[in-house]
């Protein structure tokens, strides 16, 4: 039964919106239209319409905001949110991508525009400093904790952290102040650390390399929007009745997660979640790509992409290697399904083999195409070729939207906790994105 | 992702003809007598109730299954919480209203067509060995409670590595299957382990909803044993050791059931799915005491109020026996299954053995096995002592039925007997 609530009302607001997404995400993944910098990643390396957007300092410094804001959802709703944003940019869901190399200092400025003390925890940096003292928690005058590490007082406050970058991998920073409302409201972020001289591995190893055209951090999260409308409100929140009802990947739910980073009518959610590659190839694509996996949750994310294995080389900022001095065990391992627990962060390495080589003269499927009359396609719309074949796009009804470009293929990956693969409920949204896979020549240029 | 040096194997011996043919003639040892054994005609299929073990001739196999509607059971004594449970559209013995596949090899239309509204959970228990070719069609049979609806219905292989999209069972990415239509699904598995399929059209639904099953793959080291194996040694992977080699096998696909979705589904109503809010914690969609009953079979009443969810769960081996646990979750939460007195030994998980690049093994003991949504593990069990063992959740949340008093939900039993109990394990969950 569809549960689509924009489709079951095709009438109303929300699904015009959604229509309207639609088509813009329609012509960027289309044309491969090349994401022009706004607002917060002003200070970013060169940005791209797809992947991960590093926000780079040469010092290594960066000045963050903490500020209220709101994001979208794909069925139309407008959510209250706090989040960290570039201090010379303005309110973005999640905070910026800090990418910094391992054992260089790092500080990191943030000032506070919200209307309570606020702070930043950076779990699996050792030696934090915070304005130059040692980085606590904070009690009060009757040692009750007030926050997991000094804050910057509400309303126009700052605070300077400073570390050593630590191991290679990915880390979540999140507020460490009134910590279950805080992250609820958004006040989290990925910070990548990347080995000395090794800037295409995620680790030291020289197993961990990957295509660093082809990274891309996926950090999940979720939201009761009714813990965000009593906090817009001033209203007292209501814990015992919390019920996620969005499930995102860097700040957006599915489809918004297929847009490309920077996305015009997205403009506090500036990073998106498409993976776009080609099939390995021994000889001219033999690097994986690499997602990295961050929770910024309050339970599981079992995240299963379709089509591919994926080999865990990395977890909460450390190798998966054994004690071996000589020769360091390889302990990684393939998964079908990335169960990141609330804090984790998981790096995996993804390819996508063409093992079969169905042509449609040398080797065809040994089944058959319905014909159009005999198939049901989902939707207005459709990512599927009409084909098996990798490169060829086959016939359509007149009545379906053609989002397939040139044949490529496109896999789903989502949180295979599937009410977390919903928005609000609707299926095909929330914690979801796709994989996108062009023939080996790519798409012609259109 | 592909593990390197196995893919390369695959790809080898799937390139040649003469590796080809290899295949065929390793299926004909003992092995794969169990498996490419001989095809049976419908009326011998309440031999094999559990387990599809399709085709007759070399590695080519094929398999029927139909999408439905139906009635199923949950433990006798499961409190009523009306109007969702027991449903009172549901006809008697049954309470619950579910979708689900059937296996319709080999039946002819009529026949096939008579499985309409009778469908089982969970799916049928689908077996191959590695480089079959696999060709399972799927007919959709509409649902008898739901004429309103025009669900279509899809086989998604769920870990199914370098899968193409045609065969991968998302429909907004290829396409489902409409009423009153079929769709052949072609796989070479090349990849042993423990996988799961599952419906992916209006997937929070109709996976709910019962259209889950477990699939999985046999090694080729099976067609040729190690050196100083019998004829006939099983395991559970290409461990090149015989670190993996197991005497039965049982498989678990692990759900839960929320009955006020259920309800909905049948009384034309829509649910949220972001309320879920389970009501049963099921093995094999059975909740415990009904989850250690014995096999049963679709189309046969013998089973009373069980009849259309045939599978047991119950464990049985002889004393020292090594016994492979198969567990897939296609639940929404996790689960943590623990058993009482016995180590077990996790090989693999999501059917890749726990091994690096390097060969180097990393399999964990231990008494408690995770398993998130979407995973699988393989779990190797010797018990050196006769008496029955609980196999159980360790969310003692999920050891009820509808929240009733006494036992039941996510458990079953090990049960293991003297040397000689019990003969040569013929089919899984047996």
């Amino acid at each position: 039964m569809r549960l689509n609530r924009s489709r079951r009302h095709p009438g109303d607001a929300a699904s015009a919106a959604r229509t309207r997404r639609r088509t813009g995400i329609l012509a960027a993944v289309g044309a491969l239209v090349a994401a022009v910098a706004v607002g917060s990643t002003a200070g970013a390396q060169a940005a791209t319409s797809e992947g991960l957007l590093c926000q780079t300092d040469p010092q290594q410094t960066f000045s963050l905001t903490a500020r209220t804001g709101y994001v979208s959802t794909p069925d139309g709703n407008s959510i209250y949110m706090w989040g960290y944003g570039m201090s010379s940019g303005q309110f973005q869901l999640p905070g910026p991508v800090l990418c910094v190399t391992s054992g260089q200092p790092v500080t990191v400025i943030l000032h506070n525009d919200l209307p309570e003390a606020t702070s930043i925890l950076f779990p699996g940096q050792k030696a934090v400093k915070a304005n130059g003292n040692p980085a606590q928690p904070q009690l009060d005058t009757g040692g009750s904790l007030t926050s997991m590490v000094q804050p910057a007082g509400a309303s126009g406050g700052s605070v300077t952290y400073t570390f050593t970058a630590g191991s290679p991998g990915t880390y979540l920073y999140s507020s460490g102040t009134d910590v279950t409302k805080q992250q609820q409201m958004g006040l989290y972020g990925a910070l990548v650390v990347r080995p000395a001289g090794a800037a295409g591995q995620v680790n030291a190893r020289p197993d961990s390399a990957f295509n660093p055209q082809h990274e891309y951090v996926f950090l999940l999260s979720e939201i009761d929007p009714e813990v965000h409308l009593a906090v817009e409100r001033s209203q007292p929140v209501d814990w015992g009745a919390y019920n996620a009802r969005y499930y995102l990947i860097n700040g957006r739910s599915m489809p918004d997660t297929l847009a490309p980073n920077n996305a015009s009518w997205l403009p506090s959610q500036p990073y998106g979640a498409l993976v776009h590659i080609k099939p390995y190839d021994a000889a001219s694509n033999p690097l994986p790509a690499v997602i990295r996996y961050l929770n910024a949750g309050r339970g599981n994310y079992p995240f299963h992409p379709h089509g591919s294995d994926e080999r865990v080389v990395n977890k909460d900022g450390h190798a998966l290697q054994g004690t071996s001095a000589t020769a360091p065990q390889d302990l990684s391992y393939l998964k079908y399904d990335i169960d990141v627990m609330p804090g984790q962060t998981v790096d995996a390495l993804m390819d996508w083999r063409d093992v079969e080589h169905w042509d449609a003269t040398s080797n065809p499927i040994p089944t058959q195409l319905p014909v159009i009359t005999d198939q049901l396609l989902v939707g207005a719309d459709t990512w599927f070729s009409e084909s098996p074949y990798l490169g060829t796009k086959g016939t359509y009804p007149s009545n379906i939207t053609v989002n397939n470009e040139c044949g490529e293929y496109y896999h789903v990956a989502h949180s295979h906790a599937l009410q977390q693969a919903t928005n609000y409920g609707a299926a095909f949204g929330g914690m979801m994105t796709v994989f996108r896979i062009d023939p080996p020549a790519g798409c012609p240029t259109s | 992702m592909t593990d390197e040096s196995r893919s390369d194997a695959a790809r080898r011996t799937a390139g040649s003809g003469l590796g080809r043919r290899a295949v065929m003639l390793g299926g004909a040892g003992a092995v794969g007598s169990v498996f490419l054994g001989t095809r049976l005609s419908f009326g011998q299929q309440a031999a094999r109730p559990t387990v599809v073990q399709a085709a007759a001739t070399g590695p080519a196999k094929s398999v029927h299954l139909a999408g439905t509607d139906g009635w199923v059971s949950m433990p006798a004594g499961s409190p009523d919480d009306l109007p969702f449970f027991p449903d009172s559209l549901a006809p008697s013995p049954f309470d619950t209203y579910v979708f689900g596949f059937r296996d319709v090899t080999g039946m002819s239309a009529t026949q096939v067509a008579a499985t309409r509204g009778k469908a089982q959970i969970s799916a049928p228990m689908l077996a191959f060995d590695e480089l079959d070719e696999v060709t399972i069609t799927l007919s959709n049979l509409g649902l008898v409670m739901r004429p309103d609806l025009f669900d279509g219905h899809t086989l998604h292989w769920h870990g199914f590595v370098n899968a193409i999209p045609l065969f991968d069972g998302v429909p907004e990415l290829s396409l489902a299957v409409p009423i009153g239509r079929d769709l052949s699904y072609f796989y070479r598995p090349r990849d042993a382990g423990t996988y799961m399929y599952h419906c992916h059209f209006e997937d929070v639904e109709h996976v709910q909803m019962g259209m889950t099953g477990m699939v999985f793959v046999r090694p080729k080291q099976n067609k040729t044993p190690l050196a100083g194996h019998p004829i006939g040694t099983k395991y559970a992977y290409n461990d090149g050791d015989g670190s993996t080699r197991y005497d039965r096998e049982f498989a678990f696909m692990i759900t839960e059931l929320w009955s006020a979705a259920h309800y909905r589904d049948a009384h034309i109503q829509v649910s949220d799915w972001t309320d879920y809010a389970p009501s049963f914690w099921l093995l094999n969609g059975r909740g415990y005491p009904d989850t250690i009953a014995p096999g049963g079979n679709p189309t046969s009443a013998a089973a009373g109020r069980l009849q259309y969810q045939p599978i047991s769960s119950l464990i049985t081996c002889n004393v020292n026996e090594t016994v492979l646990l198969r567990m897939s979750n296609l639940g929404y939460q996790n689960h943590a299954l623990t058993l009482d007195n016995v180590d077990m030994q996790v090989i693999a998980k999501d059917a890749s053995l726990l091994r690096g690049r390097d060969g180097y093994t990393n399999y964990l003991e231990t008494n408690t096995v995770d398993v998130g949504p979407g995973e699988s593990r393989d779990v190797l069990v010797t018990p050196h002592q006769p008496g029955e063992y609980l196999l159980y959740d360790r969310n003692y949340a999920y050891l009820g039925n509808g929240g009733g008093p006494g036992w039941g939900g996510m458990m079953t039993v090990l049960r293991v007997g003297a040397p000689g109990t019990y003969g040569p394990q013929t089919q899984p969950n047996t």
